[in-house]
């Protein structure tokens, strides 16, 4: 029999993370088999398998990335021969001399603020689950939440330097070109998409099952 | 007495965020249920209508077409012009030899949304007509997986922040596209304000269990 109000993996129990299916695991299941959701076939896990490596590789790898993200120009703007690089804080910079600066906001938010909270948010969550801390697990659940929707928001920036370069290509009038900065800024936002996606946050409550 | 397990098993839900087993009320249409523990939803009915679902997905189709036949924005400056669409941005990041950036900027603003607007189309389809298949399970559920990589609307606010700073190079036109584009954004929030995904999968799971 199951107990209701108790953890579901301890029981043998398994919530499909799609179609929220209640699958009761078979008990002589062999190692690296893999148990499907009747509905709609996902592969059951009552926790992502390596989730705490993973997401820390991945973290790791954003962190590293974010230096020459904001180090290096994302793009490089030639108008009547000369060049100007732009970073994302001078390209903000730039929106804030246009006095756009609900506009020069909403990119600084999204280009910089949201990355390190990313980052930082990722980094305190794996710290807080390795230390089976039982500090405010509602609102790590729900920092997290918001970490894993707010994300694709930074891509703005790159989205920015697409029409540019489409648009802007008067030859040596003026042209657009991507520079690193924008490889590296755009390895940032897919590394923290990936490591929110790898992050299981079943993984905060585990101290509290106990 | 298999029916009053059925029913007792149907009741019973996982919270997927804390993995707290719980029983749950039959919900209505309006209605939402929330984990004990964590607090995070586990259950949501909408009033949904699949007719007004399909409308709207075919509608988005047709906005999809419109905003890639059409240039989005022109740029004018000394008597030349040069216009963008959606599928141009990506494929112009392939002419500066940035082909991570251009993939990534293609699959986020054409794959992905394509791939949601059509995988709708036959889920709901599939549900109206009462196609059983085995493929509606998995396509919902990639649809729900790859959400967050489809940002046609983080597009919409780079158009916007675009035609700011060219502003003072040189004149910008907005074009035909942009007017469907900025359609096609409205309709997909309405899609996602209307969509019950809990009641497609009680649907998929009183059809394949
Ligand atoms: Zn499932
Ligand atoms: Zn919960």
């Amino acid at each position: 029999m199951s107990t209701l109000n108790q953890c579901a993996r301890a029981q043998g129990i398994v919530g499909c993370q799609h179609c929220h299916t209640v699958t009761k695991l078979p008990k002589d299941i062999a190692e690296n088999q893999c148990v499907r959701c009747p509905v709609c076939h996902a592969k059951l896990e009552s926790r992502i398998a390596h989730s705490w490596g993973k997401t820390l590789a991945l973290v790791l790898a954003a962190t590293f990335m974010f230096i020459p993200a904001n180090i290096l120009p994302i793009m490089n703007v030639t108008y009547l021969g000369t060049g100007t690089p732009d970073t994302i804080i001078a390209g903000v910079m730039k929106l804030l001399k246009a006095e756009m600066w609900p506009l020069a906001l909403i990119v600084f938010v999204a280009s910089f603020v949201v990355p390190i909270m990313k980052i930082v948010v990722l980094f305190g969550l794996l710290i807080t689950v390795k230390m089976k801390s039982q500090w405010r697990p509602v609102g790590r659940t729900r920092l997290f939440q918001i970490t894993e929707f707010v994300g694709r928001w930074s891509m703005v920036d790159i989205f920015v330097l697409a029409i540019l370069v489409a648009l802007v290509q008067f030859g040596n009038l003026a042209s657009v070109d991507a520079g690193l900065g924008a490889l590296s800024f755009a390895a940032v936002v897919v590394l923290t998409m990936f490591a929110a996606h790898t992050f299981d946050q079943r993984l905060i409550w585990d101290a509290m099952n106990d | 007495m298999r029916e009053e397990r059925d029913k007792q098993k149907a009741h019973l839900r996982v919270c997927g965020e804390c993995d707290l087993l719980q029983k749950t009320p039959e919900l209505q249409a309006g209605q939402l249920i929330r984990c004990v523990r964590c607090q995070s939803i586990i259950e949501k009915k909408r009033y949904h209508s699949l007719d007004r679902s399909l409308a709207l997905v075919l509608t988005g189709l047709i906005l999809f077409f419109l905003s890639n036949m059409f240039p989005l924005l022109t740029l004018k400056a000394q008597g030349v012009e040069f216009d963008t669409n959606l599928i141009a941005s990506s494929i112009e990041l392939l002419r500066i030899d940035r082909p991570f950036l251009a993939i990534l900027v293609f699959v986020t603003t054409i794959v992905v949304p394509m791939f949601s607007l059509f995988g709708m189309l036959f889920v709901f389809m599939s549900v109206k007509m009462r196609w059983h298949n085995e493929y509606v399970g998995p396509i919902f559920r990639y649809l729900h997986n790859t959400q967050v990589w489809g940002m046609l609307e983080v597009f919409l606010l780079a158009i916007m922040v675009a035609g700011v700073k060219l502003a003072d190079l040189a004149e910008v036109i907005p074009g035909i596209s942009l007017y469907s584009f900025f359609a096609l954004i409205l309709v997909l929030a309405t899609l996602g304000s209307t969509l019950s995904p809990d009641e497609i999968w009680d649907h998929e799971r009183e059809a394949q269990l």
